[in-house]
């Protein structure tokens, strides 16, 4: 045979070409790429796991206080992003995923920044573990910010309140549901056993709050007329008078 | 007539010139992929050009060493203008994973405009043949700019 490619060529002249037909006919990435960063900001507990394992430091967060509560808000800078999905492995609350977008490409440089804010109410509670706790060290382990301290030995549980942002990832994990945010209990005036009902801090008081019956050896307080002054507590002769929780 | 039809030729097929300041390859793989059959930007008119007097577009890669930056300027220098500057992933815009070492200069908006910014790591080639048609308006428009 004189020309053995001309099956070849001939055969190339009705096969369909192999170069994409990009811009005309879009593409979707294969399975698993790994592209442009979405956030949920509503599903973010503001643990800020992905902050830490971002290898380039691409993810930041800004605290801002407002009424209500704390606007929170990520950014996501994907001209710093090295796309490895670490920050999406990591979120618990799959709050951070990376989606098969691939075109990211802009002319500012603002617009390849992917931010989310929300605001998160206050909570009014400090974290605290109620009778029942096996000292498992689960919520401590699971603390992103290393607020909670757990000795098994000495079954002690601790919290520092200081370092604690209140994310609520420990209470997800307590196997036995013991920590709570708890209200604190409202403090008010309060009186002790060694009471003799003189009657000195209802003369005091500047309000009129306190009613004492020296007959029947009673001693009350409305809580609404109280203004915490503390002048029945400085006049008490008994020092029996003092501030505290009301039951 | 003549400028007319130069001119509508330049518009239509852009030169590239590739700088790599230290890339780790991924994005120049990527760039070359799309010269490739399959990708074929030539369609386009986008070529590979051999020098940087040649270039209508000059595509940087790579979070700019400091061996590299001085290079990098000396090439724009030589580029004709009107130029666009295309980055490639996110080392040239940020420094990336290298960020804050003693040898890298990045981000690249310290010596020079940046006109498009294609993000990825590494880019994907649909994402910079949609990202290289954008330059080409781009340059567009300064062109027209420098005729007026």
């Amino acid at each position: 045979m004189m020309f053995p490619f001309i099956k070849e060529a001939v055969a190339n002249l009705f096969s369909r070409p192999s170069t994409e037909n990009f811009p005309a006919q879009p593409v979707t990435a294969k399975p698993g790429y790994r592209g442009r960063i979405n956030y949920d900001p509503e599903k973010c507990i503001n643990c800020g796991m992905c902050i830490k394992v971002c290898s380039p430091a691409a993810i930041t967060r800004e605290f801002e206080d407002v009424e209500g509560g704390q606007k929170i808000t990520y950014h996501f800078d994907l001209t710093s992003c090295t796309f490895c999905g670490t920050c999406q492995d990591f979120c618990e609350e799959k709050a951070v995923t990376l989606s098969d977008d691939y075109l990211m490409f802009a002319e500012n440089k603002e617009d390849l920044i992917v931010s989310g804010t929300r605001i998160k109410e206050k909570v009014k509670g400090k974290l605290t573990c109620a009778d029942g706790c096996i000292y498992c060290g689960l919520c401590a382990r699971n603390c992103p910010e290393n607020a909670i301290t757990v000795d098994r030995a000495s079954k002690s549980w601790s919290v520092d309140h200081d370092k604690c942002i209140q994310c609520g990832k420990c209470i997800s994990k307590c196997p036995k549901k013991v920590l709570s945010f708890a209200e604190p209990a409202p403090e008010g005036v309060i009186c002790g056993s060694d009471c003799v009902f003189c009657g000195l801090c209802a003369k005091k008081c500047p309000v009129g709050a306190i009613t004492v019956d020296r007959a029947t050896k009673s001693w009350s307080i409305d809580r609404e007329k109280c203004v915490q002054c503390g002048l029945c507590i400085k006049s008490c002769p008994k020092k029996t008078l003092s501030m505290g929780p009301i039951e | 007539m003549i400028k007319k039809a130069i001119a509508n030729s330049m518009q239509k097929s852009p030169w590239l010139y590739h700088v790599n300041t230290g890339s780790c390859n991924g994005c120049d793989i990527e760039l070359v992929a799309c010269l490739t059959p399959r990708y074929d930007v030539e369609r386009f008119g986008f070529k590979l050009a051999g020098s940087p007097r040649h270039a209508d577009i000059v595509v940087v890669s790579g979070p700019i060493t400091s061996q590299s930056k001085e290079r990098l300027l000396r090439t724009l220098e030589q580029v004709p203008e009107p130029y666009c500057i295309v980055t490639l992933g996110s080392c040239p815009q940020s420094g990336n994973v290298f960020k804050g070492s003693y040898s890298v200069e990045a981000p690249i908006d310290k010596f020079c405009h940046v006109d498009v910014a294609i993000a990825g790591c590494t880019v994907k080639p649909e994402a910079v043949i949609a990202g290289l048609y954008k330059a080409t308006e781009i340059l567009k428009k300064k062109r027209e700019a420098m005729n007026k």
